[in-house]
């Protein structure tokens, strides 16, 4: 899953209201869900979507996530929701496949038509009205992207929002980067939009940022006025939080979802 | 003595939730769940608000969810530890 963690709001009584606020809009539910489809992007990502049953619609927030079983004995395992949230009628899943773990390997033994179950929508991982930035600037590793995308479509084309948004993903290989394309249109239909794809271990024939994204961090513009939202492992949590307070970021504004 | 009063007298609570603070990643999925049981401190760590409030299986349910697998779930008559289960 991309998994969830610590934020850091401007004070308590702020993060209070924020959670309770949450909590009344959008209690999660016991949701029958059917598996529709996959998309196969390459050995490490796979796209799932699942079509709503019972209850037949979802209201979450982007950057938000879903809680399946995944076993008899109602072991569950925790996955954000990538898509928009103005699809209302399911919810899709970016799934890393490379973890031998018991969530992983029920996905995979999911056949086309099977039900599945899980709670949603869960998580305080989101961008709401009490953050009024100037700017935003999304971070994420691996599958940490997905929460990231949901935010990112979310923001560009049902909030219409013109202020500018970077978003920095960092993979291992390129042979692992997906949605490239629709990145790339998306910044070409917003203008305030811009994308960052960085390798740590790039092919030789790599154009773009080589290194990890606290070395994209490092070195490039940040902008004035901006929230941070950064999804990855603890270490790639610790690790762009000591950049961004290096380069003179309040950590206020810095918040994070953690893999567990 | 009206209907809720008795119904909230009569209510048992026989789990027990314990929070590994060490473990919690703030995903706040228990907060959302079973919210008059937990709440989240000044680190944005899960703690227990109150252990009779909700229902038991509300507390399992936010047990379950946990991502980090940070809550502990006790029967308070057996001590024996309900979620996560032994072989989890």
């Amino acid at each position: 899953m991309v998994e969830i963690g610590k934020k850091n709001y401007r004070n308590q009584e702020n993060f209070n209201y924020l959670l309770f606020y949450l909590i009344l809009m959008t209690k999660p539910q016991e949701y029958t869900a059917i598996f529709e489809n996959k998309e196969v992007y390459n050995e490490k990502f796979e796209h799932y979507h699942f079509e709503l049953k019972k209850p037949h619609t979802i209201e979450f927030q982007a950057g938000q996530f879903a809680s399946f079983v995944v076993s008899e004995k109602r072991l569950r395992r925790s996955y954000s929701i990538c898509s928009d949230p103005d699809i209302k009628h399911g919810i899709e899943l970016l799934l890393d496949m490379t973890p031998n773990g018991v969530g992983i390997n029920y996905m995979k033994s999911l056949k086309f038509g099977d039900e599945v179950k899980f709670l949603a929508p869960l998580g305080n991982f989101i961008i709401t009205d009490e953050q009024p930035y100037q700017a935003l600037v999304l971070v994420g590793t691996g599958s940490g992207i997905a929460p990231l995308r949901s935010m990112v479509l979310d923001q560009l084309q049902n909030k219409q929002t013109t202020r500018p948004i970077t978003l920095y993903w960092g993979l291992r290989h390129a042979s692992q980067l997906i949605w490239q394309n629709e990145f790339m249109e998306l910044s070409k239909t917003f203008p305030n939009f811009s994308f960052h794809p960085t390798m740590s271990q790039p092919e030789a024939q790599w154009p773009l940022c080589r290194g990890r994204v606290t070395d994209c961090l490092a070195i490039h513009d940040l902008p004035a006025n901006a929230g941070y939202y950064l999804c990855g492992s603890r270490a790639m949590i610790e690790d762009s939080t000591k950049v961004l307070q290096t380069r003179g970021v309040d950590p206020k504004n810095i918040y994070h979802e953690q893999f567990a | 003595m009206t209907a809720t009063a008795s119904k909230a007298k009569t209510k048992t609570f026989r789990y027990l939730v314990k929070i590994d603070q060490a473990k919690c990643i703030s995903s706040a999925s228990c907060v959302s769940i079973a919210p008059d049981t937990f709440q989240l401190n000044n680190q944005q760590k899960s703690e227990v608000r109150a252990q009779e409030a909700d229902s038991d299986d509300l507390k399992l349910q936010a047990a379950q969810a946990c991502p980090a697998g940070a809550i502990t779930i006790i029967d308070r008559e057996t001590k024996q530890v309900v979620w996560p289960e032994s072989d989890n």
